[in-house]
């Protein structure tokens, strides 16, 4: 008797009635909140960290860009401002999120998270929730304090909500893929690094795409780092970016790239 | 027998005599054996870390370019001659400080420290190593300058006390911020601040009238516009003032720092 009542498995609602099933959208969902609760618990003394971290480097950046380029014109700093944002959203996702991975991966925590019974899509899902959710601010933080900064007035949109949105979850996606892609922590630290040199001095986030040798320009194009700085510049300026639809599906790709990639890094049998 | 056998340290070279821990042979030696030391526990980072200096300091040099739609001459020369001061510190003020924080995590660094070496010999034998990925960096950096940005160079022979100050004094900043601090995780994060303090709040890349006034104010007394001040006048004419001045700053941080490292590595725990 002993035996039965510890296999026996049940829904929450009825206790003793029905036999647990471990599919169907509601066991996900389930499983889903029951993920969110332990990814912000055991990331609640990080969090914060990782709020600040991208608020810092993406105002910080802001500010320094002014020092190298000395007088500005009012195109230059525009750009300056909201390139800023980008720089705080690829530190949370392709930085912060990745050391996170690689931490987890040193400290063997993945193998115990894919040993919990809940899919690990819903255990992706929602790292990828805990990630997008804790970058929007830094966004909206980076963007008024860059603003404040140059003394500009920025003009949002009901576009940025699907542009922080998108931008938060492309970086984020491409960031946990493309750690989890990497079998060597130390790797994937150096690889964030590597990353962050390209984005500050390679990247067209805080001037135009048409400073850039036409090589590079054209490499960018494909790459994520000049769609995300221009949709999210659409979103809060009048006439400086023409058409983002391009960046949007180039986002869009991006992102589902990530969650490709990611699926079969975490679905394969080791 | 075995008890008057055991304790005897001797002289290298002159078995069987007590050895005088004392007089500059026992010293030279120190540093030698040292240096050898810090080389060979370095040996596997060493490439890599000279890769890194060499793609770094071309790397500033040729992407601030980008920030310009067209770089001004004097800013060209600007960021060519301030990222040798980068090179330069690289070793000695961030991945020295790193170094140490590793021996303190792994508990390594009681041992180094209780080597029968005069400490002020580790400190030079360390400064020496810390030059040998710097020097090649700083001069193909400055040869990209000059190729990208097509400006000439007017290299006098102060080039050498500048290097040799600016990369002790990074080395002696380094050492004291290692030395003096116990926590590990506080020592790293604070040598990982510094790059951000180094290359963006402090002239080294650009003129210091382009910083607010009241941080151009205080960089008058920090010793990264200084340290760029002595590099940049021995390698162009024209360009900076004051040189005289900076090298009491740069100088006055050395002997800070080293009495800073003095006092921690001095101090039984």
């Amino acid at each position: 008797m002993g035996a039965s009542v510890i296999e026996r498995r049940s829904w929450p609602s009825s206790p003793d009635l029905v036999s647990r099933i471990r599919r169907g959208p509601r066991y996900w969902f389930e499983s889903y909140v029951a993920m969110l609760r332990f990814d912000v618990a055991s990331q609640r003394m990080a969090l914060p960290e990782f709020l600040f971290m991208q608020i810092m480097f993406g105002v910080g950046m802001a500010i320094i860009y002014g020092f190298y380029l000395g007088h500005l014109s009012r195109e230059t700093a525009l750009y300056i401002v909201t390139g800023a944002p980008a720089l705080a959203v690829v530190t949370a996702g392709m930085v912060a999120a990745p050391t996170m991975v690689a931490e987890r991966k040193i400290a063997g925590t993945w193998d115990f998270i894919w040993s919990l019974p809940v899919p690990r899509s819903a255990s992706v899902a929602s790292t990828f929730t805990v990630y997008t959710a804790l970058t929007i601010p830094g966004i909206v933080v980076t963007l008024a304090l860059a603003s404040w900064r140059y003394g500009l007035h920025l003009h949002p949109t009901p576009t940025v909500i699907p542009a922080f949105l998108l931008t938060s979850l492309m970086a984020t996606s491409v960031g946990f893929g493309m750690a989890q892609a990497i079998r060597n922590p130390l790797v994937t630290t150096v690889t964030t690094m590597v990353l962050v040199f390209v984005v500050l001095l390679f990247s067209p986030v805080v001037f135009p795409i048409d400073q850039l040798p036409r090589w590079l320009a054209e490499v960018h194009r494909i790459l994520p780092i000049y769609p995300l700085a221009q949709v999210i510049r659409a979103s809060v300026t009048n006439g400086l970016v023409h058409d983002v639809t391009t960046s949007y599906a180039i986002l869009v790709g991006w992102t589902a790239a990530a969650w490709a990639g990611a699926a079969w890094v975490i679905g394969r049998r080791r | 027998m075995a008890v008057a056998v055991a304790p005897r340290a001797t002289r290298p070279g002159a078995p069987g005599l007590p050895e005088v821990r004392a007089g500059p042979r026992y010293w030279i030696h120190g540093y030698w054996r040292v240096f050898v030391w810090d080389l060979v526990d370095i040996r596997l980072h060493l490439p890599i870390l000279s890769a890194v200096l060499i793609l770094q300091g071309a790397g500033f040099v040729l992407g601030i370019g980008l920030f310009f739609r067209h770089i001004p001459q004097a800013a060209a020369i600007y960021v060519s001659t301030g990222v040798p001061v980068l090179s330069l510190l690289t070793v000695g003020l961030i991945f020295g400080p790193q170094i140490v924080a590793t021996q303190r995590t792994e508990g390594s660094y009681e041992f180094v420290q209780s080597m029968p070496v005069p400490r002020a010999m580790m400190t030079m034998a360390w400064y020496t190593v810390s030059l040998i990925p710097a020097l090649p960096a700083m001069t193909i950096a400055l040869l990209v300058g000059m190729a990208r940005y097509h400006f000439h160079l007017d290299v006098t022979s102060a080039v050498v006390p500048a290097v040799l100050a600016t990369s002790l004094t990074g080395t002696l900043m380094g050492y004291a911020l290692s030395h003096g601090i116990t926590n590990p995780m506080t020592t790293r994060l604070a040598s990982l601040s510094l790059v951000f303090v180094l290359f963006g709040f402090s002239p080294v890349m650009f003129p210091a009238a382009q910083l607010p006034h009241w941080l151009a104010e205080a960089n008058r007394w920090l010793p990264f516009e200084s340290m760029a001040t002595i590099v940049r006048g021995a390698l162009v004419k024209g360009m900076v003032t004051g040189v005289g001045r900076a090298y009491l700053v740069v100088g006055a941080w050395a002997v800070a720092s080293a009495l800073v490292a003095a006092r921690a590595v001095g101090h039984r725990s």
